[in-house]
C-alpha cells in the first residue's frame, strides 16, 4: 500500500487531468472547440503578470537552488570537520560558490524588475507588441535564470559535499575536486548571460 | 356588538374569500374595500355575501342614490393604498384585540346612525371614485389637512367634497402598523373636529389602489397547484431583419443602438426607431446591412466570411460598421474581436467605440467626425448561415467563461500552490543521517584536540 504523500499526489494529479479531459470531450462534443483560444489568453493576460512573474521566479528559484547546495555541503563539511577539523576553512569555498549562485539570482531579478515601465493600453492593438515582447522576455529571462541557477547549486552542493568528505581523508585530492567544482558552477553563469541576452531589447512603456 | 361582529366577519371573510379567490373563475380583477358610514341614514343595502366583489356598476349605483337628493357634507379618506388584507393583519382580528390599529375607525362604524362596507369593490383606478363623487355632487373637491380642518368653516346648504389624503406603509421610516395607527388617528381627529361643529356627514374610507393584489386565475385555463408568482414579461420586440426571397438573410437585434454626434448632445437611441433595410445585400461571403432611418442617421454593417486554414473553419467577422449623418461618413473598424464562426450569431453586451472598445473609430483626419461614438448594448448580430427561420444560431459570445483576471489568478495561484507543496513535501522528507548508527558498538569520541 502506497504511503500517504504518495496517495494525495496521485488523487489530486489524477483530478486535474480527468478535469481537463472531461472539459474537452464536452466542448470537442457540442463544436464548441473554437472557445478554446490560447492566442486570446496569451493576448488579454497582461504583460505585467508575466514580467513579475519572471522576476520572482529569477530570485526564487536560484535561492532554491542555492540554499539546497548549501545544506548538502554545509552538511557534509561539519560532518566531516568532527574527525578532522583541519578541513573546516578550506572547504568554505564551496559554500561561497552556492552562495554565488544566489547572487546571480537577485542581480538578475533587480536587472528585469528594473525593465517593468508603465503603459496605458487596455486592448491587444493598444497595448502594442512591444509590451508583449517585453512581457515574454522577462518572463522567459527569469525561468532561464531561474533554472539554470537551481540545478546549478544542487549541483555544486553535492560536488562540494564529496570535496568535504575527499579531503578529511586525504588532503591532496581538494584542489583537484575543486576543479570539477569549477565547471559545475559555469553552468549557472551560462543562465545569467543568455537572461541578459533576452532582456537586452526590452522596452516596455508607450 | 358592531365591534364583535365587524371584526369576526373580517376574519370569517378573510378565509373564505381567500377560499373563494382561488376557486373563483374570472380574469385577475383588483379590488379595494369601500367604507361608507354617516351621521344620517343611508339607503339601505343587503349585506353582500361573502368574498362577493362588489361590481363597478353596483358601487357607483348605490354612491348616486346616496347623494342623489339634497345637500351632503362628504369626507373623502383617501389611503395610498387599501386592501381588505390591511384589515386582516393590522386589525387584530386573531384575538389580539389590543394590537388593533383601527380604534377611531371601529368606533366611527359603530356610533354612526348607518353604515355600509364593501369589502371588495372593483376598482376602476385611482381616480374613479373621485371623479365619481364630483360628478354626483357638482362640487370640486376640497383636499384638506386635519389640522387646517378646524379653522375652515363649511357651508351645510351646498355640497362639500373633503378629501383628506392618508399615506400608506413604505417601509422605510416606519413600520406599517405606526403609520395605520397614524392614519386612525387622523380619522378620529377629522371626525370629532366635524362632530363638534355638529356639521351632518358622510364619510367614505376608501384606497387610490389596492395593497395587495391576488391573481385569480381560471381553472380551467391553468392546472390547480402551486404557480410561480412573476412579474409579467414585457414583450420582446422582434430582430430588425433583411428579407431575401421571403426567408431573413441578415439579422440584428441589439437593445440599444446609441449615437452620439458630438460631445454636448445627448446620445440618440437608434432602436427606438424603425429602420429601412432596402439597401441591403447579402451573398454567401460578404453581407451589409443598411439601416437608414427617417432621423437622417444611416448605420451600416459590412462583414465578411472565408475559410481560415489554421482552424479549418468558416468564420465571419465585423468589419466595419459606417455611420452617416447629414453628408458626413464616420467609419469604425471592428477588431479581430468581432468574430464568430460562420454558422453562428456574435452576441455582446457591449459593442462600442467608447468603453471596452471593440469598435476603433477611423475618423482622426476628419475633423468633422473625429468626434462620434457607438454604443450598442446587448448587440446579436449574424449575417450567415440564416436557416433556422427567424431565430438566430447558436450566439457566439464576446465574454469567456473565465475573464482575463481570472485565468491570471489561476496562473499565478496555481504556480504558487505548486511551490508550496513541493516545498512541505521536501520539510516532511527531511531525515537524520543513520547510516553509522550502531546500537551495540562503541560511542564516539570526539578529541579534545586537533
Amino acid at each position: 500500500m502506497m504511503n500517504g504523500h504518495a496517495i494525495l499526489y496521485t488523487g489530486v494529479t489524477l483530478a486535474f487531468w480527468s478535469t481537463i479531459t472531461i472539459i474537452g470531450i464536452c466542448y470537442t462534443i457540442f463544436d464548441l472547440g473554437f472557445r478554446f483560444d490560447v492566442a486570446w489568453f496569451l493576448l488579454e493576460t497582461s504583460p505585467f503578470m508575466w514580467a513579475l512573474l519572471g522576476v520572482g521566479l529569477a530570485i526564487s528559484l536560484s535561492v532554491v537552488g542555492a540554499a539546497w547546495g548549501i545544506y548538502i555541503t554545509g552538511s557534509s563539511i561539519i560532518g566531516g570537520g568532527v574527525k578532522a577539523p583541519r578541513i573546516k576553512t578550506k572547504n568554505l569555498v564551496s559554500i561561497i560558490f552556492c552562495e554565488a549562485v544566489a547572487i546571480y539570482g537577485i542581480i538578475m531579478a533587480i536587472v528585469i524588475s528594473n525593465m517593468a515601465e508603465r503603459f496605458t493600453g487596455t486592448t491587444p492593438e493598444t497595448i502594442g507588441a512591444r509590451n508583449y515582447q517585453a512581457g515574454y522576455s522577462m518572463f522567459g529571462a527569469g525561468l532561464t535564470v531561474g533554472f539554470s541557477n537551481l540545478f546549478c547549486g544542487i549541483c555544486v552542493g553535492i560536488v562540494g559535499s564529496g570535496a568535504a568528505l575527499a579531503d578529511a581523508q586525504n588532503a591532496s585530492l581538494f584542489v583537484k575536486i575543486l576543479i570539477v567544482e569549477i565547471f559545475g558552477s559555469a553552468i549557472g553563469l551560462f543562465g545569467v548571460i543568455v537572461a541578459i541576452l533576452q532582456t537586452s531589447k526590452v522596452k516596455m512603456g508607450n | 356588538m358592531e365591534a364583535s361582529k365587524c371584526s369576526s366577519k373580517v376574519q370569517l371573510l378573510a378565509f373564505i374569500s381567500f377560499f373563494f379567490a382561488f376557486l373563483a373563475t374570472g380574469s385577475c380583477s383588483a379590488q379595494v374595500p369601500l367604507l361608507i358610514w354617516s351621521s344620517d341614514s343611508l339607503p339601505p343595502l343587503a349585506s353582500p355575501a361573502a368574498g362577493h366583489i362588489t361590481s363597478s356598476d353596483q358601487w357607483t349605483a348605490y354612491l348616486t342614490s346616496t347623494f342623489s337628493s339634497g345637500s351632503h357634507t362628504v369626507l373623502l379618506f383617501l389611503q395610498d393604498k387599501l386592501s381588505k388584507d390591511d384589515f386582516t393583519v393590522f386589525g387584530g382580528v386573531f384575538g389580539n384585540k389590543q394590537d388593533n390599529v383601527f380604534h377611531n375607525l371601529e368606533a366611527a362604524l359603530q356610533s354612526a346612525s348607518s353604515s355600509v362596507i364593501f369589502q371588495a369593490s372593483e376598482w376602476l383606478g385611482s381616480s374613479a371614485i373621485l371623479a365619481l363623487l364630483q360628478d354626483k355632487l357638482d362640487v370640486s373637491p376640497l383636499h384638506v389637512d386635519p389640522d387646517t380642518l378646524a379653522e375652515l368653516s363649511i357651508n351645510t346648504s351646498v355640497n362639500n367634497l373633503l378629501v383628506i389624503s392618508l399615506p400608506y406603509c413604505t417601509g422605510l421610516h416606519k413600520p406599517c402598523k405606526d403609520i395605520l395607527h397614524g392614519n386612525d388617528e387622523i380619522i378620529g381627529k377629522v371626525l370629532s373636529m366635524v362632530k363638534a361643529k355638529n356639521i351632518p356627514y358622510t364619510a367614505i374610507y376608501t384606497g387610490l389602489q389596492p395593497s395587495r393584489v391576488i391573481s385569480e386565475s381560471s381553472v380551467l385555463n391553468q392546472p390547480a397547484g402551486r404557480s410561480l408568482l412573476q412579474a409579467p414579461v414585457p414583450d420582446v420586440k422582434p430582430p430588425i431583419m433583411f428579407n431575401v426571397s421571403g426567408n431573413p438573410c441578415i439579422m440584428l437585434w441589439a437593445q440599444n443602438l446609441n449615437v452620439s454626434i458630438s460631445g454636448t448632445l445627448p446620445w440618440v437611441d437608434l432602436a427606438t426607431e424603425t429602420p429601412s433595410v432596402t439597401k441591403s445585400r447579402c451573398s454567401s461571403n460578404s453581407s451589409l446591412l443598411v439601416l437608414s432611418y427617417t432621423s437622417g442617421y444611416t448605420l451600416s454593417f459590412y462583414m465578411s466570411q472565408r475559410f481560415y486554414p489554421g482552424s479549418a473553419r468558416n468564420w465571419f467577422t465585423l468589419d466595419m460598421v459606417q455611420l452617416q449623418y447629414k453628408d458626413l461618413t464616420g467609419v469604425f473598424l471592428g477588431s479581430r474581436d468581432i468574430s464568430a464562426p460562420a454558422e453562428y450569431s456574435y452576441h455582446c453586451s457591449f459593442v462600442s467605440s467608447v468603453e471596452e472598445p471593440l469598435l476603433v473609430p477611423n475618423n482622426s483626419d476628419n475633423k468633422n467626425t473625429s468626434q462620434w461614438m457607438l454604443n450598442f448594448v446587448d448587440f446579436q448580430i449574424q449575417g450567415f448561415g440564416l436557416a433556422n427561420g427567424t431565430n438566430f444560431s447558436y450566439a457566439s459570445d464576446c465574454a469567456g467563461f473565465f475573464s482575463p483576471g481570472i485565468w491570471m489568478g489561476l496562473v499565478t495561484g496555481l504556480i504558487m500552490l505548486l511551490i508550496l507543496v513541493y516545498g512541505l513535501h521536501m520539510i516532511t522528507h527531511l531525515n537524520t543521517m543513520d547510516r553509522f548508527d550502531d546500537p551495540n558498538g562503541p560511542l564516539i569520541s570526539v578529541p579534545q584536540t586537533e
